[in-house]
């Protein structure tokens, strides 16, 4: 049967193919079908496995009563505390919507208990998360400790008779990818020749990192959760696919290999379409991709310019080598941030080499050839426009293999700390760098600068690589340029110190946020405090382009803000005339540009640095972006 | 059936203690036990700990207590009185 779903569609466009099911909550359960002659069984399976937990819960109370009476007066009040919140949790064993909804769904569609309890619990999570108060949001937790508690106890329960059905149920948390493939297999039919859709609760940047790496190339994203910001928005914009997000319950509607066409346009998903709407789909598809083929050819060649003839420049942000034929396809100017270290994550991957060897892993990794031609075959692609490299800049969201035991905090040893700490990589990298510049117009970009000192170490250091190549009689261009990245608020608000010792800078916004907000990127508890729009992070923006803009020193902004368009009228208010972004995004940019007028715009933009209210900014922007 | 509406006076509201007293007490009565939060309309079975958590009751909401059953009278003073007394918390 046909049905339809509604979510937030993100980038336009049309995706036709099949479901492919990921289970991502704590725990990693799958989804197994039941016979339904053993729907009872699986049933008293579960009604074993609370009735456990029950009794476990009830011991530990015992337990802390009896603590309670030896200890006294002293630790009472935090046993009774404890003891509250056991007594609670004792009550999610007695209630309806923990004990009895998911037996109506293995009823209902006779999964395994384990699934029908965590899609359950997915959907009390989400009742919690929509609370304002930030105490009943956080009671969230305690449904996902005692749901996390259940299915241990599930999963240790022996599943006897459909042994067959339920072969990956033990260490469902490591083998996740080989559940994938088998349910797969199990559902093979016709709809193999169709593209994977990826139906998920929701996607991380861990997992998108992780497709990337297995050259997995969906179709479309279909989530769960997630806003118009989230990163499944962000990297669906960034690969051009389309996506469907916040559609609640697609996890539980969706089967695997179902047929799906995802519109997100409008943000529909039809689930089994019709023949009929199955050929409309098929035309609407081809007729949106001669659009933006049209749209590409007239933009592409066509320079980036506003309304009143002021000249942006427009660059790509790319992670992989392979990246800089579609920046030059979708008409950048060059590269303005080739993230190095996505190189070093993807040749981990490849490489295939055991990561226990931590000695024969470092070698491959960093081999200086293998990164020359890398750096090289872009050089070239791009032919004389700029590349900018940035140097190794391994974040707290990334990491590789051969620093898994190092901290890898927001506030740790990252971006050019790790480099002076590590310099054999730096020097390693820094020769393959140059010598590929001999090849193309390539910059060095220095990532995370705090203090002059580490400037003047990393410049010396590339001095000495100079030296190096050419005693060695390798050439390599003598005049090339060092940059500097402006993300942490040290360096923007002494900006000073980095203008005089280099050649360009670029500011990272993401990060110059997260630093100047106190909000860890990759903590969801504080997401909501994460705000573009503080006057803080403006005022930090604004002193950092005009000063560079008052010295000649080009500056370019290359985090999410540079593409997102209701920033594009603030950041030339305030003299940015270099923006880099994510390619996809460059022609939209550049039909953005042509229609606005930096003369009347920037007047605009100084009245709206004198507020100090996000809620202010945001409404003058507002009317700003609306003129 | 009986219906009261009643404000929650205490300052944490309908946390996860006080609304486990509330489920407790409801749990001693054969009738049905119903709260909506009268801003929203939500109505759940004041039986369920999950349900009376969802209403996500801060302090000063209103909701409407329906009892049905045969010991409506007694089940509908009793959580009045619970509510009133600020759960037994103090404030």
């Amino acid at each position: 049967m046909s049905f339809v779903l509604f979510g937030l569609g993100i980038s336009s466009g049309i995706a036709i193919g099949r479901a492919v099911l990921m289970n991502q909550t704590p725990l990693e359960v799958s989804r197994k079908n039941i016979p339904p002659e053993l729907v009872e069984t699986e049933i008293s399976r579960f009604d074993k496995a609370i009735e456990n937990v029950r009794k476990e819960f009830l011991q530990l109370q015992n337990n802390s009563k009896q603590d309670q009476s030896q200890n006294a007066k002293n630790k009472s009040k935090k046993f009774v505390e404890l003891s509250a919140f056991l007594n609670v949790h004792m009550m999610f064993l007695e209630d309806y919507e923990i004990v009895q909804k998911p037996k109506d769904i293995i009823r209902e569609k006779l999964c395994n208990a384990e699934w029908a309890l965590i899609q359950q619990m997915n959907f009390l999570v989400q009742q919690f998360d929509s609370f304002e108060d930030n105490y009943f949001k956080d009671r969230k937790f305690d449904i996902i400790q005692v749901v996390e508690r259940i299915v241990k106890e599930l999963l240790s329960i022996k599943q006897n008779n459909y042994q067959h059905h339920h072969k990956n149920n033990k260490n469902n948390k490591n083998n996740q990818s080989q559940n994938h493939s088998q349910e797969q297999n199990q559902s093979k039919n016709q709809n193999n020749k169709f593209p994977e859709i990826i139906v998920a609760h929701d996607i991380s940047p861990a997992d998108a990192m992780e497709f990337r790496q297995q050259q997995k190339n969906y179709a479309a994203f279909l989530t769960d959760v997630g806003g118009l910001t989230s990163h499944t928005a962000i990297l669906a914009r960034n690969m051009e696919i389309p996506a469907v997000l916040s559609l609640k319950n697609a996890q539980t509607l969706i089967k695997p290999n179902q047929l799906l066409i995802v519109d997100g346009l409008r943000g529909i998903v039809i689930v089994n379409p019709s023949p009929q709407i199955l050929d409309e789909y098929n035309l609407r598809k081809k007729q949106l991709a001669l659009k933006k083929d049209y749209l590409k050819k007239r933009l592409k060649s066509a320079k980036s310019q506003t309304l009143d003839g002021v000249d942006i420049n427009l660059y790509a942000n790319i992670e992989l080598p392979s990246d800089a034929k579609n920046a030059l396809e979708d008409g950048a100017d060059g590269i303005g941030l080739f993230r190095s270290e996505c190189l070093f994550l993807n040749s981990s991957g490849n490489s295939n080499s055991n990561s226990n060897n931590n000695n024969n892993n470092n070698e491959k990794i960093f081999n200086e050839d293998e990164q020359f031609f890398a750096y090289k075959s872009v050089a070239e692609t791009m032919k004389n426009k700029p590349v900018v490299i940035r140097t190794l800049d391994i974040g707290a969201d990334k990491v590789l293999p051969m620093f898994k035991n190092t901290n890898t905090s927001a506030l740790g040893l990252r971006g050019i700390r790790l480099s002076l700490k590590e310099q054999h990589i730096f020097n390693t990298q820094i020769r393959a760098i140059l010598r590929a510049s001999a090849f193309g117009n390539i910059k060095i970009l220095l990532p995370l600068l705090t203090n002059s000192q580490e400037i003047d170490q990393a410049l010396n250091l590339i001095n000495q690589q100079k030296d190096f190549l050419r005693s060695s009689k390798i050439a390599f261009d003598e005049n090339i340029q060092i940059g500097g990245m402006i993300e942490v608020p040290a360096a923007a608000l002494a900006v000073g110190f980095v203008l005089r010792r280099l050649d360009f800078i670029s500011i990272g916004t993401n990060d110059l946020i997260q630093y100047t907000l106190a909000i860890d990127r990759a903590d969801e508890n504080v997401a909501d405090l994460y705000d573009v729009l503080h006057p803080s992070v403006l005022i930090l923006l604004y002193h950092t382009i005009s000063s560079a803009n008052k010295v000649n020193i080009p500056v370019s902004v290359c985090g999410e803000m540079a593409s997102d368009s209701r920033m594009t009228k603030l950041l030339l208010g305030m003299g940015l005339r270099n923006f880099s972004m994510q390619s996809s995004q460059i022609l939209k940019m550049k039909e953005n540009l042509c229609k606005f007028n930096v003369s009347e715009i920037t007047p605009i933009v100084k009245r709206i640095m004198k507020l100090d209210e996000s809620n202010k900014i945001r409404e003058a922007l507002t009317k700003l972006n609306e003129n | 059936m009986q219906q009261q509406v009643i404000t929650i006076s205490n300052k944490l509201g309908l946390h996860a203690r006080a609304s486990a007293k509330l489920t407790q007490l409801a749990g001693k009565f054969s009738c049905e036990v119903w709260l909506t939060k009268i801003a929203t309309k939500q109505r759940v079975n004041a039986k369920s700990i999950m349900g009376v958590m969802m209403l996500a009751a801060t302090k000063n909401t209103q909701l409407l207590l329906e009892t049905n059953g045969k010991d409506e009278a007694d089940c509908l003073q009793e959580i009045t009185e619970l509510v009133n007394n600020k759960f037994g918390e103090g404030q």
